[in-house]
């Protein structure tokens, strides 16, 4: 892990991320691409979903709490045919559905508005409470940033998650390190399993440690909510791109693009 | 009388038997009276305790999966305090749900004001697809409950602790109607929830002094019936807005915007300008804030004597 150079996974999806955001110029690439493999994993192999039916009863929901990642969600959404290459085309203009957070009034698959952070992972608490009381069979997953969980209502609804034991329930955390760059949270792990939640940490780029870990989250549900603490890299696949400099918002200029560009078509 | 928190409890037991739908999620407040729905229903009930915005957030992934949330606790950590969970995960995300605070305004007058909420019904105005009611009875909020709760709106039930003990008929009380409390001529109260009290004992004792008061309550505070105050402004040309509620955005902002147009008409607001920082009784902090029976009986005076002062912003 670590390395950036030709063969990383998804190269496509990146590239397309890279894409959009710079045709709009508007857009998070390296949040993008530090959960861009996770995404890809989720719908791929894990969720259960139907894209010619989105409210489909029996779905499985997945919620991107950490909104400023919508990039890599909805390159993901366009792969797996919810929504389509116009789409991203119109990415962050008037013509489209999508613009730098996702609007789950507008875009075919996207379960809730985020982008305020600490939103999608409370109500991903409360959708899980809601398919239980229905005594449903559908999982719910939920991508939280490492640096979101500073957010209060992420540890409001962890406490309630466990006192509930919602075993439908399993939240990823993008681990990229974003948070030791602000108010740092020692020991991640240990916190979300003093709050009683099932822990497991793994890796959010390789897709033998997302299979066995992802793949099997409903079969190790224990009456109690489970959480993988995904180690990433902040604009993984790029090394321009990567770690946590002035990328985190920024748009490469055509120079910059270039260099991005052999790197990912390696 | 009974009270409304009284009739809270009973509708969910009786609504909650009838509708599989509902699921009461409360922060720690009403969790002795709801014993019967909590024991009838323990699957769709939930006192999720002290952390109100998870808890709105959570009451909106209920309504994802189609349940209805009844959300109940103190008025500004419902409201005030949750504010951005309800603006993005109801209004933005087009989610229905029910809001029940009580607590309204200063109702908790001997615990200061953390415990105060002037602005939450302003705060819930901004919500495209919300309705507000401030019933000031039991009945009012029974009425309002039955027809909204399954609405595909965010209903906000502001209940008071102090009902106005006036006698309305039921066929008068329906959503988004106002409702003409006594005619009159010379000019126009109008005010909403518990107030209606204060206000029906000042237009007694102005009849007394000779003036022909007109009261138009307005229990449903959004959709507001601009057409019955317009057409009561109209005949009168003078109005009195009382509320227990911020002044920045009320009822008679409201008013003002339903009289567009109209030539002639002087107006007095009354309203919660600062905070009440006195401890003491409903009616003391009613007095404290200028919206007791003398204070809208002097200023229905001094409105029809021509004395019109702008509010004291």
């Amino acid at each position: 892990m670590g390395q950036s150079l030709s063969g990383v996974n998804n190269s496509d999806l990146r590239l397309r991320i890279i894409e959009m955001i710079c045709k709009s110029g508007e857009g998070h690439i390296p949040s993008s691409f530090s959960i861009v493999d996770i995404i890809e994993h989720l719908y791929g192999s894990v969720l259960n979903v139907n894209p010619d039916n989105v409210t489909w009863s029996n779905r499985d929901y997945f919620i991107l709490s950490k909104g400023h990642g919508a990039a890599a969600l909805f390159v993901v959404l366009e792969k797996y045919g919810f929504i389509s290459a116009l789409d991203l085309e119109n990415y962050g203009t008037n013509l489209g559905i999508l613009g730098g957070h996702p609007d789950s009034t507008k875009v075919p698959g996207v379960e809730a508005c985020t982008g305020s952070l600490g939103h999608g992972m409370p109500m991903a608490v409360g959708i899980a409470l809601g398919l239980k009381i229905q005594k449903k069979e559908n999982r719910v997953y939920c991508l939280v940033g490492d640096g979101e969980c500073q957010e209060g209502t992420i540890w409001e609804a962890a406490n309630i998650a466990s006192n509930q034991k919602l075993q439908n329930l399993s939240i990823i955390v993008d681990w990229n390190g974003s948070a030791q760059q602000l108010m740092p949270i020692e020991n991640l792990e240990g916190k979300w399993k003093a709050f009683g939640w099932k822990t497991q940490v793994i890796d959010g780029h390789d897709p033998l440690s997302l299979q066995e870990s992802l793949n099997k989250s409903a079969m190790h549900s224990t009456g109690m909510p489970q959480v993988f603490i995904a180690k990433t890299v902040k604009g993984r696949g790029v090394p321009l791109l990567e770690g946590h400099g002035p990328w985190h918002h920024k748009i490469p200029n055509p120079i910059e693009l270039v260099e991005i560009y052999k790197v990912l078509s390696e | 009388m009974s009270s409304l928190r009284n009739a809270f409890a009973d509708l969910m037991v009786e609504t909650g038997a009838q509708d599989e739908k509902i699921v009461v999620v409360v922060g720690d407040i009403s969790h002795g009276l709801l014993k019967d729905f909590r024991e009838n229903h323990p699957d769709r009930y939930f006192n999720i305790g002290i952390c109100e915005p998870a808890t709105v957030n959570i009451a909106a992934g209920l309504s994802r999966v189609g349940l209805i949330p009844i959300v109940h606790t103190i008025a500004p950590f419902l409201i005030e305090r949750s504010f951005e969970q309800i603006k993005l995960d109801f209004g933005y995300q087009d989610l229905s749900g029910n809001f029940i605070s009580v607590g309204s305004s200063f109702d908790y007058s001997k615990l200061g004001c953390s415990h105060h909420s002037y602005a939450d019904v302003s705060l819930m105005a901004h919500l495209p697809n919300s309705q507000i009611f401030l019933p000031g009875s039991a009945l009012e909020f029974e009425i309002f409950f039955r027809e909204s709760y399954k609405s595909k709106h965010i209903n906000y039930f502001r209940l008071t602790e102090n009902p106005h003990g006036i006698e309305i008929p039921q066929e008068d009380i329906k959503v988004g109607k106002a409702i003409t409390v006594r005619e009159g001529i010379d000019l126009t109260v109008l005010t909403t929830g518990s107030a209606l009290r204060n206000c029906h004992e000042a237009v007694e004792i102005l009849e007394h002094e000779g003036i022909s008061a007109e009261i138009i309550y307005l229990p449903t505070f959004k959709p507001f019936d601009s057409d019955a105050v317009r057409k009561s402004i109209m005949k009168t040309k003078r109005f009195i807005t009382v509320e227990e509620l911020s002044a920045q955005d009320g009822v008679y902002n409201a008013v003002l915007r339903s009289i567009i147009g109209l030539g002639g008409v002087t107006g007095k607001q009354m309203a919660i300008f600062d905070f009440l920082r006195t401890y003491g009784s409903y009616h003391d902090l009613q007095n404290a804030a200028g919206l007791s029976t003398d204070h809208i009986v002097q200023a229905a005076t001094d409105l029809l004597q021509g004395k019109v002062e702008g509010p004291s912003y």
